[in-house]
């Protein structure tokens, strides 16, 4: 059960990881995670979300090109697979559903 | 180029070295390039902002990044494996080389055990009295005076000084006052004369002795004495003897009887030697003028502090008491009263004079402490100079090794392993030999009863753990170091060689001979003026003298009447005092100085028997009514301390009455070799005071003529003990520790020749062994053993030449300057030392060169170049 469940950083992670498509790195999420949410996160909590999804196999990732910035070495690419999609895809569906059966006067008022 | 500008400007901005280097050695390899470009990238990102912001960022990432995951697992080898090979390769080395091995591991388990030995015995030492469980709270009352303008400290203090601090100091939880006095004890026939401690009955509260038979409430009683196991056996034989009595025939005639109401035991580590307690009451009794007296001198006072209360809170009321006694007795100046705790008692005692408690002076041991260090490290070169040569058939062994992949690292590990594990093993085998037979030798040599035991578990532990380091770091860390600093590829080649021709082995082994040359003079020249003292002449000859000391100047005359009818007897006279038995000291005035000087109250004809040679004038003569009165002999040293050219006819006052010199004898010995030699001074007293008759006897009839003595004795005195000693015994302590010193050095000399001529061995043999093809060519060419040998021992004799140019003078000026720091007039030293050290050396050497040279001479070369 554990590795099918997707938690909101995992979810968010992920979620870049299909925006920043075909760029997605390390510091390219976090930058990104930054931009869109303002979460400021570690370089290295990002690995580790970064790992973990690719363990639960809804990412891939490749070796890249090397850049001058980076002392010649390479970057890490990510990509979303088939799997990370659909948990996006259900992701995204469970929210909906459980939003469209909000009744219309509960998002009217505030208390 | 153009790389190399990028370089340079990486060099400029790049993050922290450290922090980059501890990131890559923990990182898992894979996980390596995104983290460190990851981290690179920020880093130049931050750079252009702030150079110190980025580097802190870079090391925070660096260690957040220091996670279980990212952490490359460390490659450990398993230790066992290694481990098997590094011991297997190292026990079929050292089996291949059984002799050798067994050498070294023998050298060094012989110094260990002296290691061992000495600690063991300086431990003991160190921590007398340790069973005194308030040893702590326990102070010792000392006295200083001034006698000659040098400051003294007696263990003799006023009697009434105990009970004025008990009555003035608070923290005082009980005083003892020990007062030593002599006795006659009879039980049924059996009659010894004794010495004496009258204690106060706090005694037991205060020092804590093992009690065989009773308890502490023993001296209550006025009529109870304490007496020690030995002295139980002595009297009683092995049975039970609470509740006897025995008699003590106190001087004045005063007989009394007591009930033993306690026995005790004193342990190994007790310096408080005493065979009979008794209530100090008694001696009170005796003397009863001396209760409360600030003039009289008791022997020893202990206090007993009550927790949490420190002796220095005697001190502003000793330096009260000091006035108090200056008032009572102003012609012996107190000049302080100094308190000693008993635990400083193990290495101050010897500061304090006619003390009670505490072992000697621990200079002896100190002496001892450094030579067992030297021996040690005597045996440690052994084991380096061994293991380098050794390590010289083994450099294909490490070449491949380090080819298959072992890191210089690995190769130390290897080889500081296969050090620990053999000096393991010598440090059992010196175990064993120290319990088997050093504790053992030591004991017997020098009359002690050590127990192979340590003062506490801690100091075992520290002691034995800090020696096995100390060899292991000293014998096996330098050469693995040396041996793994090889190129392999060199070591293949057979470029590498080391061993006997290297300038380092041969620096050892210089170094080795050093210390035992240093070693073997050293203790010749002190066993040297040992057997000179021991042959020294005492300036009177004594071969032929009895002394019997009388309980009673009444015994004098009687005892006359019956030797003045023995013909073997060719002399015989009274004295007060007796030279060597009892040296009165005194002083004398002369010209407003103060001459310490020894005071004999003699008989006429004491002089002639105890053949003491005249000089100058005359001696005692029984015609001459003014040599009873006024008459004085004096010994050479008087006559240049007072500076007279013309002695005969020099008057000075003594005692308040003016004497003249008719008489000049030669300085003789009348104490041991330890001190100078004072002035003495002669002059007559009458029978009424004599304690000692000396007797002369006809050469050749001693032992019978004492056996006749022993028997008139009976018949003079039956109540007393005959006491009566050759005067050849006068210095029996001393000859003793003079007999034992000089057996111990032998010993020791004598294991450090063995030592040398071990290593000295084990390295011939192992060069030998390495060198056997070249001298079976050469002894084809024609070489004759001869010119092998000379070949050989080339090397060694120039090594033994420059050790011995360094090592023999060292030792020779050390043990120099100590020899005339323990005695005050000893040998000027001779080349004796030199002469031997060199010849037992040049001896050993030859033989341990020798012996090996045997195996070369019947080796058929043949034989030896066949196999390759």
């Amino acid at each position: 059960m554990k590795g099918n469940y997707l938690g909101e950083l995992e979810e968010l992670v992920l979620l870049t990881v299909g925006v920043l498509y075909p760029e997605a790195y390390g510091v390219g999420v976090m930058d990104e995670l930054e931009n869109q949410t303002g979460r400021s996160l570690n370089i290295s909590a990002v690995h580790a979300v970064l790992t973990r999804l690719e363990e639960k196999g809804y990412v891939k990732s490749k070796m890249g090109d090397p850049s001058q910035e980076r002392g010649g070495r390479r970057k890490r690419i990510f990509l979303l697979t088939a799997a990370g999609k659909r948990a996006l895809e259900e992701a995204n569906e469970v929210r909906n559903q459980l939003f469209s059966q909000i009744p219309k006067i509960a998002l009217q008022f505030s208390y | 180029m153009k790389s190399r500008i990028t370089n340079n400007h990486q060099r400029s901005t790049s993050p922290p070295k450290w922090a980059d280097r501890f990131l890559m050695w923990y990182c898992r390899a894979d996980l390596l390039e995104e983290i460190q470009g990851d981290a690179y990238e920020l880093y130049t990102r931050q750079v252009k902002e702030s150079k110190f912001k980025a580097d802190l960022q870079f090391i925070w990432n660096v260690l957040r990044f220091f996670r279980i995951r990212n952490i490359a697992k460390i490659k450990i080898t398993p230790p066992g494996i290694m481990l098997k090979s590094y011991l297997l390769i190292g026990l079929r080395n050292a089996l291949r080389n059984g002799a050798t091995s067994f050498i070294n591991t023998f050298g060094l388990a012989i110094g260990i055990a002296g290691a061992i030995t000495i600690f063991i015995f300086t431990d003991q030492f160190l921590h007398t009295d340790d069973f005194q469980l308030k040893r702590d709270r326990i102070y010792q009352v000392t006295n200083v005076v001034n006698r000659d303008n040098n400051k003294v400290t007696l263990g003799d203090v006023p009697m009434a000084l105990g009970e004025a601090l008990q009555n003035n100091v608070p923290g005082i939880e009980k005083i003892v006052r020990m007062e030593l006095g002599d006795g006659a004890v009879r039980v049924g026939n059996t009659v010894f004369s004794e010495q004496l401690y009258f204690v106060d009955s706090s005694f037991f509260s205060v020092f804590n002795f093992p009690f065989v038979e009773g308890d502490v409430s023993a001296l209550d009683s006025k009529k109870s004495i304490v007496i020690t196991q030995k002295m139980a056996t002595k009297y009683f034989g092995n049975k039970t003897c609470l509740g006897e009595t025995l008699s003590i025939k106190f001087s004045a005639n005063r007989v009394e009887e007591f009930t033993v109401t306690a026995v005790i035991n004193q342990p190994a580590s007790n310096t408080i030697y005493f065979n009979f307690l008794l209530p100090i009451d008694v001696y009170f009794d005796l003397r009863k003028e001396q209760v409360n007296d600030w003039r009289y001198l008791t022997d020893g006072l202990f206090v007993l502090m009550q927790p949490n209360h420190k002796g220095e809170e005697m001190e502003s009321t000793l330096e009260r008491l000091v006035t108090l006694q200056h008032a009572s007795s102003p012609e012996w100046l107190t000049e302080k009263f100094k308190v000693y705790s008993y635990q400083s008692l193990s290495n101050q005692a010897h500061e304090i004079e006619s003390g009670l408690a505490g072992p000697g002076n621990p200079q002896g041991v100190y002496v001892l402490c450094v030579i067992a260090f030297v021996l040690l490290m005597l045996a440690c070169f052994n084991y380096m100079n061994i293991s380098v040569a050794t390590v010289s058939t083994r450099l294909k062994e490490i070449g491949i090794r380090k080819v298959i992949g072992s890191s210089r690292q690995e190769i130390m590990k290897q080889f500081v392993i296969e050090s620990f594990v053999l000096c393991s093993f010598s440090l059992l085998a010196g175990l064993i030999m120290a319990y088997f037979f050093f504790m053992p030798w030591l004991n017997a040599l020098m009359d002690y009863e050590i127990p192979f035991a340590f003062s506490s578990a801690q100091s075992l532990v520290y002691f034995f753990a800090s020696l096995l380091l100390l060899i292991v770091i000293v014998s096996g860390v330098y050469p693995a170091a040396y041996i793994s600093n090889f190129k392999p590829v060199s070591i293949l080649k057979g470029k590498e060689k080391f061993g006997q021709r290297s300038m380092f082995s041969r620096v050892l082994l210089t170094v080795q001979f050093v210390l035992s040359f240093m070693t073997i003079v050293g203790c010749f020249v002190f066993i040297d003026n040992s057997f000179y003292l021991s042959k020294k002449d005492w300036g009177y000859n004594h071969d032929q003298n009895i002394v019997v000391p009388l309980a009673s100047s009444t015994q004098y005359l009687p005892l006359r009447d019956l030797v003045s009818t023995q013909k073997n007897i060719i002399g015989y006279a009274g004295s007060k005092d007796h030279i060597a038995w009892w040296n009165p000291r005194s002083s004398v005035e002369q010209a407003g100085q103060r001459y310490e000087i020894v005071s004999y109250k003699v008989g006429f004809d004491y002089l002639e028997t105890m053949n003491v040679r005249l000089k100058e004038g005359r001696l005692f003569d029984k015609e001459i009514q003014s040599d009873a009165i006024e008459s004085v002999v004096v010994n050479e040293k008087f006559v240049s301390t007072m500076g007279w050219n013309k002695p005969i006819g020099q008057i000075f006052e003594y005692d308040s009455i003016k004497r003249v010199v008719i008489g000049v004898v030669q300085n003789f010995h009348y104490d041991d070799f330890y001190r100078d030699i004072l002035p003495v001074m002669f002059s007559v007293t009458n029978e009424e005071s004599y304690n000692y008759m000396s007797i002369k006897i006809e050469e050749g009839n001693t032992l019978a003529t004492e056996a006749w003595l022993r028997e008139a004795w009976k018949k003079v005195a039956p109540d007393d003990p005959y006491e009566g000693a050759l005067q050849d015994k006068a210095f029996s302590n001393w000859v003793r520790n003079n007999g034992q010193e000089i057996r111990l050095l032998s010993f020791i000399a004598a294991m450090s020749i063995l030592l040398s001529c071990l290593g000295l061995f084990g390295l011939v043999s192992y060069n030998i062994t390495r060198r056997l093809k070249e001298f079976s060519v050469r002894k084809i060419f024609g070489a004759n053993t001869l010119q092998v040998f000379r070949l050989m021992s080339l090397d060694y004799v120039w090594i033994l030449s420059i050790a011995f140019i360094i090592g023999a003078p060292t030792g020779f000026f050390l043990m120099d300057a100590l020899v005339h720091h323990i005695y005050k007039d000893p040998q000027t030293a001779g080349p004796a030392p030199f002469i031997i050290a060199i010849l037992l050396m040049i001896v050993t050497v030859v033989f341990t060169i020798g012996s090996q040279m045997k195996r070369v001479a019947e080796e058929n070369p043949a034989k030896t170049l066949r196999s390759e």
